[in-house]
């Protein structure tokens, strides 16, 4: 309870800000002259300004499945690739200069969802509060690499990008600030939350929210934030650091009404001019931890069995474009390599140690549209309750357009 | 839940809004940094995420726009933001 406070007052102090900010102006004529400018600009009527953006992304894919060593029937198949389909129209609304209004709505080959809905107030120099819709702030990937157009091969990383849920409803504020020469950021949140699964086959997971039918089962909120330092001047190298704490367990419910989740995750984005080429590295690393594990046996509901609930996720990438060739053809390939790999708890209903290795080739058209060709390996070995069950061993090939238009 | 107290929130908000005011206002940058040139921080900056946009790919207006919204990914300073839309729309 005094939790949120703190945090409701901490957001609502940076309201004032701009109030108390006024102690640091210098005072003299100049000074003066700004500030009738700055009164006679706001009184203006403000300039709205609407903009129609998106992306969408579409491909076919290869697969070929061995369950235990033994090939599926059939061999391989090629399809429509259903997974990353995408179509994703997103609309901008600035009102004036400090106002901004997104939402992006997304088709996905089966139903229409919204990715965000939000409006961003941007207050003062280095403070932006949000309200509504929006991409949780924890780690990278989901707020910043996971547009097709933006990731360089056809996949999300395997459980980097649903295991932590992306979107949530509340409010948000976030900034960046320099800092001699280097520069930090900060993004807070207040949303929602997530709901603990309590339902055998999932004991003990969270609900993703981004998914239909989130029900916020408790009153507490959610807390998420990302701290990140940029220590060079030219901005070249990102260090992100990343936390969410919140209740997720049902308050009508007796056994786990205190179910709480803390996860915390690292990140980090550095470039390299190593000439021609330019070298980019991207990974994140993320663990979630929920202080319950202790379910009704599925056989033997006067028992009960209990594991250590965490899961943890990671990928790495690193891709190489030789940007500074003469050669307009070769200058737009790029090379990338990722590896990632997604561990749920030992000894839950849902065990799974899965790796993912993916190589991608390819070629940009303009800045904003890329065709890849990706090929990818899957390793899962699933288990249950601590007894191992099916390994299975997946290759895809993608060939992918996607566009930012 | 217990009702937020307003008492508390008030007192809470005063309290919080000097110290983060103080940080926000106190963060400056070098003197080296602030000379940087707009043309200098777009290809520093927007290259992180995706490839680099070129200034010709959208109008002043649209720019101004896409610059708030890169101000919020990106957590751009106010001084990039601005150095950068200024580059871009060719100011
Ligand atoms: C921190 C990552 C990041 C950085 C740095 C970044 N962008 Fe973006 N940019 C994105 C993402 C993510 C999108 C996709 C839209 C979204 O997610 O909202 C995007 C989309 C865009 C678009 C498409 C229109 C739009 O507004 O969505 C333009 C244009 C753009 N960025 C320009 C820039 C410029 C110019 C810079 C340099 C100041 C920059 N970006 C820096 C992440 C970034």
């Amino acid at each position: 309870m005094k939790k949120s406070i703190l945090l409701f007052g901490f957001i609502g102090g940076m309201f004032l800000f701009p109030f108390n900010a006024n102690i640091f102006a210098q005072s003299g004529t100049d000074s003066t002259v700004i500030k009738l400018a700055q009164e006679v600009n706001s009184l203006k009527a403000g300039e709205s300004h609407f903009l129609v953006v998106g992306l969408t992304t579409f491909g076919f894919v290869n697969s070929s499945t061995t369950t235990n060593g033994i090939k599926q029937k059939p061999s391989s198949t090629n399809t429509f690739d259903a997974n990353h389909y995408e179509f994703s129209p997103m609309f901008l609304w600035r009102h004036g200069k400090n106002l901004l209004l997104e939402f992006e709505p997304s088709f996905d080959g089966n139903q229409i969802g919204v990715n965000w809905a939000c409006a961003s107030y941007f207050v003062t120099p280095g403070l932006i509060v949000r309200g509504g819709y929006f991409v949780l702030p924890f780690g990278m990937y989901n707020k910043r690499l996971a547009a097709g157009w933006i990731d360089k091969v056809a996949t999300d990383p395997i459980g980097v990008a649903d295991a932590p849920p992306a979107s949530d409803w509340g409010v948000e504020a976030e900034g960046g600030l320099p800092l001699g020469s280097m520069k930090c950021s900060y993004d807070i949140a207040i949303t929602t939350g997530y709901q603990m699964l309590h339902d055998k086959l999932q004991d003990g997971a969270l609900q993703n929210p981004n998914g239909s039918g989130l029900t916020d089962n408790n009153n507490n909120k959610m807390v998420s934030g990302r701290f990140a330092l940029l220590p060079f001047s030219n901005s070249s190298l990102e260090i992100g650091v990343s936390g969410i704490f919140g209740k997720v367990g049902d308050t009508n419910d007796s056994l786990y009404k205190d179910a709480t989740t803390t996860m915390y995750a690292g990140d980090i984005t550095y470039l390299a001019d190593i000439r021609p080429f330019l070298l980019n590295i991207k990974g994140q690393y993320n663990v979630i931890n929920v202080n319950k594990g202790t379910f009704p046996n599925p056989g033997d509901s006067t028992k009960t069995y209990s594991f250590s609930n965490t899961s943890t996720s990671y990928f790495g990438q690193i891709s190489l474009r030789p940007v500074s060739l003469r050669n307009k053809i070769i200058r737009n390939f790029e090379l990338a390599f990722r590896y990632a790999n997604y561990i749920t708890p030992k000894g839950s209903l849902w065990e799974q140690n899965s790796t993912q290795t993916s190589i991608g080739l390819d070629y940009w058209l303009s800045w904003r549209s890329i065709i890849k060709l990706t090929y990818e390996t899957v390793n899962s070995n699933y288990a249950s309750m601590g007894i191992s069950g099916d390994k299975t061993k997946t290759n895809y090939v993608y060939l992918q357009y996607s566009v930012q238009f | 839940m217990k009702k937020i107290n307003i008492k508390n929130l008030i007192v809470a908000c005063l309290l919080f809004s000097i110290p983060v005011s103080t940080i926000i206002s106190g963060c400056a940058a070098s003197a080296k940094v602030a000379a940087k040139t707009g043309s200098q921080l777009w290809s520093e900056n927007c290259r992180r995420c995706h490839n680099t946009p070129p200034a010709t790919a959208f109008s002043a207006d649209q720019w101004e726009t896409i610059g708030l919204h890169m101000q919020s990914r990106a957590l751009l300073t106010e001084t990039e933001k601005n150095k950068i839309v200024q580059f871009l729309k060719g100011e």
